[in-house]
């Protein structure tokens, strides 16, 4: 009797274990951690919204190598201290491929767990430099430009086409914000621009009138500010609650509908880099089409770059298979047709070349692209 | 010279706008300090909560519904205040009521999950995403003065802070100096024991205390929210480690330290961002704040801890 009542659990184990292998159906797991919680989250929203709807639509069209794709959600809360718990969970799932994190702050620390992991990961938000240049990845990749081309793209339409006299630039003090704020203020000295001050401030604090009001006995012609959405909106508020009527200017990780929210009016005239509008770009239309099928929406700076990954990856595994070995030797050998154009990868995943553009906003909060 | 003054002003109104918020919370803190010897860490939520129902408050009214805009902001205060008053007494007799004869450190704790699981609590329910608050008070003050015409301005929203703030503390003021519960609560403070001996229903006055705190908070949040514009549920965490300071500073368990420590906390800030720099305006506040402890350890306005052989 005792001894059926051991070998009884032990047998059914195996026996639960041996059929749920039997009837496990294969799927192709993708990995997909970004922000789902934190003042951030709608970056997550729109790589979902890209990278779902790929997935969906592959995976209507039979999916890749006649496997199902299976995305996985997982939550980065936009937090360099949930880079790599998140990225240990990618890896734990038994994910080999991964559409990767939105800030940069967070997939730096990230890169080393899928480098050594050997998982192919493809971000399609984070812009620093540092994300590829610290360790200079086989199996870590981007679908969008870097910091150090988008600084200079936004440093030269300063100097070319807002000729200010004084400039004051303002960063978050994190990877990404002041990453790109020392680019432009890089490209700004050497245009010969006057840059008046070069400031942090804190991220999550609510009140900066302090140095709103340091930038009202200054009197400078522009603003730049490195950082995102959640700073800006309370520092255009406040900037014209005070009456300081300078325009602003930033990067992409500012520019979305929630800053419209923030802002309100304040957000009139302020200039911003992001990725040239693809929803725009010829030979879309269908990818267009599909995200109006699956409901959702293909504006945002990241949503294209996370479509165009899952294209990349897709492309990658159907001519080499899913070894992410050789799917990462593919991806560093071939060139790609996406929808955000030709993708050529160098030696440690950036971009060969990745499209800017600036946008100027009205007080509804539209954008309109101004540049090129 | 005369340059500086302007400036100097504009900072001025800017760090007392500040130091009211911390003011009104750190009130929370001190009071609850004074009667229990409890650091209540969930004091800062209780303020991100009163900015929510504020917020929704104001949603479910709706802007363009026609009632006068102080008639809403009045109906926003009333409400935040009462449904944060009911929150204030449920945390004390969830988390720390059942603690109360335990070892010191375990009521902490308890409060530090407290403040998670509010948190969660209202990223559950309104999402944790930042929310937009639609300014009501625009408009604001201004003058120009000195010689390069700097024009100081006042927004109407931080005024409103400031004058309410002193209402505030003014009516706190008369109502422990005067009234019977007042009283009843200093003498609680004093020596808890020996105020339950002599009648007093110290369980009562715990629980007037945490709701006092938590309506003070309130009135901070629901103000904040409209002069801010931007809420989401982790602004009580920020805000309470600054209250805490200023009420450390200010001496905890003194409620007028409570509010010095907030003004003096917000002025430091505020001029350390101006003068120094911004990247370093909190290192210059908790570098005062380090500078005061050595030098009083029980803060500007503490009493000394007298032990009682």
């Amino acid at each position: 009797m005792k001894l059926t009542l051991r070998i009884t659990p032990i047998l059914l184990a195996f026996g639960a274990m041996a059929l749920a292998a039997g009837t496990q159906a294969e799927t192709l797991k993708i990995g997909i951690p970004q922000p789902m919680t934190g003042p951030n989250t709608q970056y997550g929203d729109q790589i979902q919204a890209g990278a779902l709807t790929a997935i969906d639509a592959m995976n209507e069209a039979g999916g890749i190598k006649g496997m199902q794709i299976e995305a996985l959600l997982i939550d980065d809360g936009c937090e360099p201290k949930q880079a790599v718990p998140a990225a240990n969970r990618v890896v734990n799932s038994g994910a080999q491929f991964a559409v990767a994190h939105a800030c940069s702050g967070t997939t730096v620390p990230a890169v080393n767990v899928y480098e050594q992991e050997g998982i192919v990961a493809i971000t399609p938000g984070a812009t620093s430099p540092l994300v590829t240049d610290t360790i200079k990845p086989h199996y870590f990749f981007r679908t969008i430009g870097r910091d150090d081309q988008q600084g200079p793209f936004a440093g030269r339409y300063i100097i070319e086409q807002l000729k200010p006299q004084k400039v004051a630039i303002l960063h978050d003090k994190q990877t990404y914000g002041s990453g790109v704020a020392t680019q432009v203020q890089k490209t700004l000295e050497q245009g010969g621009i006057n840059i008046a001050m070069f400031e942090g401030i804190n991220v999550g604090d609510s009140d900066y009138s302090a140095v709103i009001s340091k930038l009202k006995a200054l009197g400078p012609d522009l603003v730049y500010f490195g950082g995102y959405h959640p700073e800006l909106g309370l520092l255009l508020r406040q900037a014209r609650e005070q009456g300081l009527a300078v325009q602003f200017m930033g990067p992409e990780g500012v520019a979305n509908k929630d800053l419209a929210a923030i802002a309100g009016p304040a957000i009139d005239r302020l200039l911003t880099t992001l990725p040239a509008d693809f929803t725009k770009r010829e030979g879309n239309e269908a990818v267009l089409e599909q995200f109006k099928k699956y409901n959702r929406s293909p504006d945002g700076a990241f949503t294209m770059t996370a479509y165009a990954a899952m294209q990349i990856l897709a492309d990658a595994i159907n001519a080499v298979g899913t070894d992410p070995a050789k799917v990462a030797d593919y991806m560093h050998e071939n060139s790609f047709d996406t929808v955000i154009g030709k993708v050529d990868y160098d030696a440690k995943g950036d971009l060969k070349q990745f499209e800017f553009a600036v946008f100027q906003w009205d007080a509804d909060g539209n954008m309109t692209q101004i540049q090129p | 010279m005369s340059d500086l003054l302007p400036l100097l002003t504009q900072q001025l109104f800017n760090g007392l706008s500040l130091g009211a918020i911390y003011a009104l919370i750190a009130i929370g803190y001190t009071m609850v300090y004074g009667i229990i010897g409890m650091i209540n860490f969930a004091h800062g939520e209780i303020y991100m909560i009163g900015a929510y129902v504020g917020l929704v408050t104001l949603s479910a009214i709706g802007i363009g519904s026609g009632v006068p805009i102080p008639l809403m902001i009045l109906a926003m205060l009333v409400v935040a205040v009462l449904v944060t008053a009911v929150y204030g007494f449920a945390v004390e007799k969830i988390a720390y009521a059942p603690l109360r004869n335990s070892p010191r450190l375990v009521p902490l704790i308890s409060a530090i999950g407290m403040s998670i699981f509010l948190q969660n609590w209202v990223a559950t329910g309104q999402g944790a995403r930042d929310m937009a608050v639609p300014s009501l008070v625009t408009g604001s003050l201004e003058f120009t003065m000195g010689a390069s015409d700097f024009t100081v301005t006042a927004p109407y929203s931080r005024i409103m802070i400031i004058l309410v703030t002193i209402v505030m503390m003014i009516g706190l003021s008369l109502f422990i100096k005067y009234s019977r519960t007042g009283q009843a609560s200093r003498a609680c403070s004093q020596d808890l024991r020996m105020a339950n001996l002599l009648g007093i229903d110290t369980s009562r006055i715990i629980s007037i205390t945490f709701v006092i705190g938590a309506m003070l908070a309130a009135v901070g949040g629901v103000l904040i929210a409209l002069a801010i514009g931007k809420l989401n549920p982790f602004i009580g965490f920020i805000a309470g480690i600054k209250a805490f300071t200023a009420a450390v500073l200010g001496g905890i368990g003194s409620i007028p330290g409570a509010m010095l420590g907030g003004v003096l906390l917000g002025l430091a800030e505020t001029f350390a961002a101006a003068f120094i720099s911004s990247q370093y305006k909190d290192i210059v506040a908790f570098m005062l704040l380090v500078l005061i402890l050595l030098f009083r350890p029980t803060g500007l306005l503490g009493k000394p801890e007298v032990e009682k052989v």
